[in-house]
């Protein structure tokens, strides 16, 4: 039955999803601490003895095996340890803090990407070729092209230093200081989506069964959005998975222009500052991030076309 | 003979393609069913043979409004149909059904059959009962010999044939006056092309359909029409009585043919392909030949064929034919030897 | 001789495929924001401001870098962090708003003759924010902290000057053993391992405050936390939302509570510059923790009110690896490279924020020395580059055989920019073929401390205490800090007398000669010494330019603005 073959499926690729976190953490644990410098090193050197206290107070003074096994054993319990850099805050506060941030400005960008994403490439690729065709994804093209370190000022000079509408930047949850860095976050992904949307929306209008589906009788409306709107998407849903977990966990540049609190400056700067734990957290969430998200884009797959099966045996 | 159910007058369809670069752009007309005419009465069914690229297809679809006619007027009952607009012409649907040719991929896989069967009954009727719909669709299956149990199952669990019904069923599901049908076994097996066949007689015997039968060989035609249409690069080379063109096909063109249509027996196939004399492919339709259209691929080739446009003339015995030669020429030993 | 034309096109020129990464965004026009301006400033007799020109909410916000890492005053390192502790707590001594040491937690010490033994004499009415009594007992609990093992403190070397700190720190002594010591409730002396005339600075320093014992004890790592963290300062902790912002009000209890006008003043996480600015220009900041630096000419122009530079401790250098070819014993080459490199060019056209052009390692107006300056300082530019290319023949090399070197630095837009300019006046007056290595910080830093691959590198020292003596001692022979392999045993005695001398003219002269024979031996090529830069509202006032940047926010107030004819005018 199918839905045994998906219940399944789903339990293997969750019981996979094991050794691929272990074989992450295994590589991301010696590759940073293969990295030159340590937390400690700065451009001020620290005497010898105080260096020592701090390794042992970060147990660094341990064989780097050692480290690894009990970095592992503490994992399993679910605790990424204290950051070095940010000494106040354990890593699972800062990914707690973190995370609900981004994952809002995230999922509200790919929410938006999506619909207005689709909404944009269905209208291009029913008026392919035509004056609209071309302005849409003329537009389109520039939101790829133009990279957010250059949309993100602008939108703030415009909205926020001239206009005054919106604040220039920071966070407390008001709805007003998340719409640039939706916007922002947007921008490229609507263009994206639209793009993707519009050309498999192009293949699936010439398809045979929609050809049927208008011989059937069925107002255009109709045509597109029940036979060809959800086949069309399938391209759009297979860039979703990785797009919305990269998404929702954070942009270090918009995160860092519109001053917002969440995961994404976590990995650059745990990685520069040799912050061995919060590299280790952020990656390791992420890593759970994405194989999550490629799991419910496989479901979504299942849901979308009924010839992908599930079951081991033919 | 009644009123004509259907008229077709000097439709055409051209499609324009573009070539060359960004700057220098070129445009290009194919001109893929160039000035068709023919009627069809209720109850009767014709048939439309061409090879593939002939437009038999665009025809079709030209005569449904699923492609928009250059040229031309579709008479249904007296109603132009080429003058409607969008919602007129979709509500016609319910009388102008088709069938098409490549019954899987006609089938939307994410419906199951019984969905797809019933959809036209949504659409028209959107206030139908739950239950009346479904004992309609399970009755339509049991119609096309498809059985009512394998209602929610989705296409790719069905064979080929078993989608063409969903197909028939599907078109047959609104109680049309006129159905296409677009080559639709050429995708099948010989021995369900013959069911299907059979099966859409059936129904057309049933329900007094007035049937176009579009296929790319002969042999397919003959079993179900009762006049036939031969189709050469968008224009009608003869449209003939089905007995008096099997016996004595008008055109060259149809005699050629003729002589293609496969051979069972290996001996006489090789004969048959020895004889045949269509050779080459047919001209670039972007390029038409000069005066007939034919003239180049036709081996009763004269000097007035490459100047003169023949034009589709009415002959005595009230067929059609697009031959300067048609009365000199005498086909009918050359057909009778093909078999 | 060269002209200077040519030369100016091909750097500038090298630089302009440089630009396009930076954030230039402000470039297109003129602001538009409507500005307030603020009254002027009347002050009454005690030179306190009328409260009739001041703003009716006394709040500002300030931007500050990067997060804080911590709030606790003995592990927190950065410059964002010690903003926030100044406000939060006060040590023995604490900063004037002109950055000079005055009397703080101590009404007054003694220093021993041997200069090696303070005794300071706490005020009698200090309490803690949560009412509990401060005293002397509250230091010594707290400097011990700093230095016991457990606390594992980077900063605590600022406090190794106390007798016996190496060895707590190294475990090898017990904290008992520190060179401090309670005498009464309310005096306590610490004992030095020897001089340190900038020690009274350093105890203004956040490793120096002390921490509420209780506090520590009841909450542990987590005291420092927002609601949680007793302090002694101007200002209470209120709340800190990580990476949102960091409120603080003022501190009741504090003991010139009466004579601070700032009420409340947030903190605001500012890790991009240019965002920084925006922020700044739609009001939603007061202070800024700098500017970008490629807008100094457009701020100039448009916020001149607004935009404040000032001398900083800083110097910008690049230095040589000693122990390698081809800088080896070969102090004409070095000269030759340095003097070719024409720093004006670099502080007006590359870097183009008011940065002095150096010629020596120590920047001015650091405690009141004036840096050496070698004779070829008040060269013209084309003297400097005739005498480079004579040292640079004499060095051996020429058109034929030039010199290949390797200019190493971290990356960062403004380093790229510098080593670029550096290079291709190298190649315009030498002949020098530079190549430039841009290294990621740490890497970069563990091949300057390896000395092995690298030749010419940059440095950026930013002193911690305002004493010259902080940029000699790392060209000590084996000084953690000396990147160069440097070894001069003239240089080395004269800094064992500094460390000796409590004579300040005579400890300012040994500086002065150490700092000759150092820069006689061209270790460094100094560029240029660094600046501070900043917006500041200019309805925010009480504070001072110093070179130290300690800004307390105790010091400040804000004036209301100016009423306006047209009926427009928030005071922020």
């Amino acid at each position: 039955m199918r839905q045994e073959g998906l219940l399944r499926h789903a339990a293997v690729r969750l019981l996979g999803l094991i050794p691929t976190l272990l074989v992450l953490i295994t590589i991301a644990f010696f590759l940073i601490r293969m990295a030159p410098g340590g937390p400690f090193d700065g451009e001020k050197v620290l005497p010898p003895e105080i260096r020592a206290n701090l390794d042992a107070n970060y147990h660094l003074d341990e064989p780097l095996l050692q480290q690894y096994f009990r970095y592992l054993g503490q994992i399993i319990t679910g605790d990424f340890g204290p950051s070095f850099q940010y000494k106040d805050w354990t890593v699972n506060e800062l990914i707690a803090q973190g995370f609900p941030v981004s994952a809002t400005v995230g999922g509200l960008a790919m929410l938006l990407a999506f619909v207005l994403g689709t909404l944009i490439g269905t209208v291009a690729a029913l008026r392919q070729n035509t004056a609209v065709d071309y302005s849409v994804m003329g537009v389109a093209m520039l939101g790829i092209s133009i990279p957010n370190f250059v949309v993100a000022p602008l939108l703030i000079l415009g909205l926020a230093v001239y206009a005054g509408w919106l604040p220039a930047g920071g966070w407390d949850w008001s709805w007003q200081r998340m719409i640039l860095p939706v916007i922002t976050l947007a921008l490229p992904a609507i263009a994206y989506i639209a793009r993707l949307t519009r050309g498999s929306m192009i293949e699936v209008l010439h398809s045979n069964y929609i050809r049927t589906a208008r011989a059937k009788g069925l107002p255009e409306s109709l045509v597109i959005r029940r036979h060809a709107f959800k086949p069309a998407i399938l391209p759009v849903i297979s860039y979703m998975g990785p797009a919305t977990a990269a998404l929702i966990t954070g942009s270090v540049v918009v995160e860092r222009i519109y001053s917002i609190p969440g995961l994404g400056s976590y990995f650059v700067q745990g990685a520069l500052n040799r912050d061995y734990t919060l590299v280790m957290g952020v990656v390791v969430f992420y890593g759970v991030v994405i194989v999550v998200l490629n799991f419910i884009v496989d479901l979504l797959y299942a849901w979308l076309n009924p010839r992908i099966r599930y079951s081991e045996a033919p | 003979m009644s009123k004509p159910a259907l008229r077709v007058q000097d439709l055409a369809v051209t499609f324009t393609s573009f070539t060359g670069g960004v700057l220098k752009q070129r445009e290009r007309l194919l001109r893929a069913v160039d000035g068709i005419s023919f009627e069809l009465n209720p109850g009767e069914t014709l048939g439309i043979v061409g090879e593939s690229g002939s437009g038999k297809s665009t025809l079709a679809r030209a005569i449904l409004g699923l492609v928009k006619p250059s040229r031309g007027r579709v008479l249904w009952h007296g109603e132009d149909l080429t003058a409607l607009d969008e919602e007129e012409l979709r509500q016609k649907r319910k009388e102008l059904q088709i069938v098409f040719q490549d019954p899987i991929a006609s089938l939307n896989p994410r419906m199951t059959a019984g969905d797809i069967i019933a959809e036209p009954l949504w659409t028209f009727y959107p206030n139908m009962a739950r239950l009346q719909v479904e004992e309609r669709t399970r009755g339509m299956m049991k119609v096309v010999g498809l059985l009512p149990n394998q209602i929610n199952r989705y296409p790719h669990e069905f064979s080929g044939g078993q989608c063409q019904r969903i197909g028939i069923a599907r078109s047959l599901v609104l109680n049309p006056r006129l159905l296409v049908c677009d080559e639709p076994v050429s995708a099948l097996d010989v021995s369900i092309q013959a069911q299907i066949i059979n099966l859409l007689k059936d129904l057309q015997k049933k329900l007094g359909l007035a049937l176009i039968f579009i296929a790319h060989d002969l042999s397919v035609v003959r079993h179900i029409s009762d006049r036939v249409m031969v189709m050469y690069m968008g224009q009608a080379m003869e449209v003939s009585d089905k007995q008096r063109l099997y016996r004595r096909p008008l055109h060259p063109y149809t005699n050629a043919l003729m002589k293609s249509v496969p051979v069972p027996d290996p001996k006489l196939a090789k004969e048959a392909r020895q004889a045949s004399w269509l050779t080459g492919d047919m001209p670039s339709p972007y390029q038409r030949p000069k005066g007939c259209i034919f003239h180049d691929r036709c081996p009763f080739l004269v000097k007035r064929c490459e100047a003169d446009v023949p034009a589709l003339r009415r002959m005595e015995n009230g067929d059609w034919v697009a031959c300067h030669r048609a009365e000199e020429l005498d086909l009918s030993i050359e057909a009778a030897a093909s078999g | 001789m060269t002209p200077s034309i040519p030369k100016l096109l091909l750097i500038c020129g090298a630089l302009s495929s440089l630009t396009a990464c930076g954030d230039r965004e402000s470039d297109f026009g003129r602001p538009l924001e409507r500005r307030s301006q603020p009254v002027e400033l009347v002050l009454l007799e005690d030179g306190r401001p009328d409260p009739e020109v001041l703003a009716v909410d006394q709040f500002i916000r300030r931007g500050n870098g990067e997060e804080p890492e911590t709030l606790d005053p003995h592990l927190a390192e950065g410059v964002s962090a010690a903003h926030i502790l100044r406000d939060l707590f006060e040590g023995l001594t604490t900063e004037s708003s002109e950055g000079e040491i005055n009397p703080g937690a101590a009404l007054r010490w003694n220093i021993s003759r041997d200069a090696r033994t303070y005794t300071f004499y706490l005020r009698r009415d200090l309490t803690w924010s949560n009412g509990e009594p401060l005293n002397a007992e509250d230091f010594v609990f707290s400097l011990r902290r700093v230095l016991s093992p457990e606390t594992a403190s980077s900063t605590s070397r600022t406090l190794l000057p106390i007798l016996n700190a190496r060895e707590v720190l190294a475990g090898e002594l017990p904290v008992e053993d520190l060179g401090i010591a309670l005498l009464d409730e309310f005096t306590l002396q610490i004992t030095l391992t020897g001089p340190t005339p900038y020690f009274l600075g350093l105890l203004a320093s956040p490793v120096a405050f002390p921490v509420n014992r209780g506090n520590l004890e009841e909450l542990g790592d987590q005291f420092s936390r927002s609601g949680q963290l007793v302090s002694n300062g101007a200002y209470i902790l209120q709340e800190w939302v990580p990476r949102v912002r960091i409120d603080l009000r003022k501190n009741p209890e504090y003991r010139e509570a009466g004579q601070i006008l700032i009420d409340r003043v947030s903190y605001i996480p500012t890790e991009d510059r240019a965002t920084e600015i925006k922020q700044f220009r739609a009001g939603e900041l007061d202070w800024t923790y700098e500017v970008p630096n490629n807008q100094f000419k457009w701020l100039q122009r448009y916020y001149p009110e607004e935009l404040v530079v000032s001398p900083w401790m800083g110097s910008y250098f690049f230095g040589f690896n000693l122990t390698q070819e081809p800088f080896i014993d070969n102090p004409s080459l070095r000269m030759a490279l340095s003097l070719a490199v024409d720093r004006e060019i670099i502080t007006d056209k590359v870097t183009q924020f008011g940065e002095q052009p150096s010629f020596s390692l120590v920047p001015p107006g650091i405690d009141g020395y004036v840096p050496f300056a070698p004779e070829y300082a008040d060269w013209t530019q084309e003297e400097r580059e005739h005498e480079s290319r004579r040292l640079y023949e004499q060095a051996g090399y020429s058109d034929e055989w030039p010199l290949r070197v390797e200019i190493r630095y971290n990356t960062g837009d403004n380093h790229k920019k510098i080593a670029l300019a550096v290079a291709s006046m190298w190649k315009q007056i030498l002949g020098v073929n530079a190549t430039l290595v841009n290294e990621e910080f740490r890497v970069f830093l563990q091949n300057r401390k390896q000395k092995l691959i690298t030749q010419v590198f940059r440095v950026g020292w930013i002193s911690d205490y305002n004493d010259p003596y902080s940029f000699l001692e790392l060209f000590l022979t084996g000084n953690g800090q000396n990147d160069y392999g440097y070894s001069n045993s003239t240089f080395d005695a004269l800094l064992e007398e500094v460390g000796l001398e409590r004579v300040r003219a005579r400890r300012e002269r040994l500086m002065f000669e150490a700092e000759r024979v150092l820069m006689s031996d061209h270790v460094i090529i100094p560029i240029y010494t660094y600046v501070t830069k900043r917006l500041v509202n200019p309805h925010l006032r009480g504070w001072q330019s110093n070179v130290m940047d300690t800004h307390p926010t105790r010091y400040m107030f804000k004036l209301k603005a100016r009423e306006n004819p047209s009926g427009e005018g928030a005071s922020q």
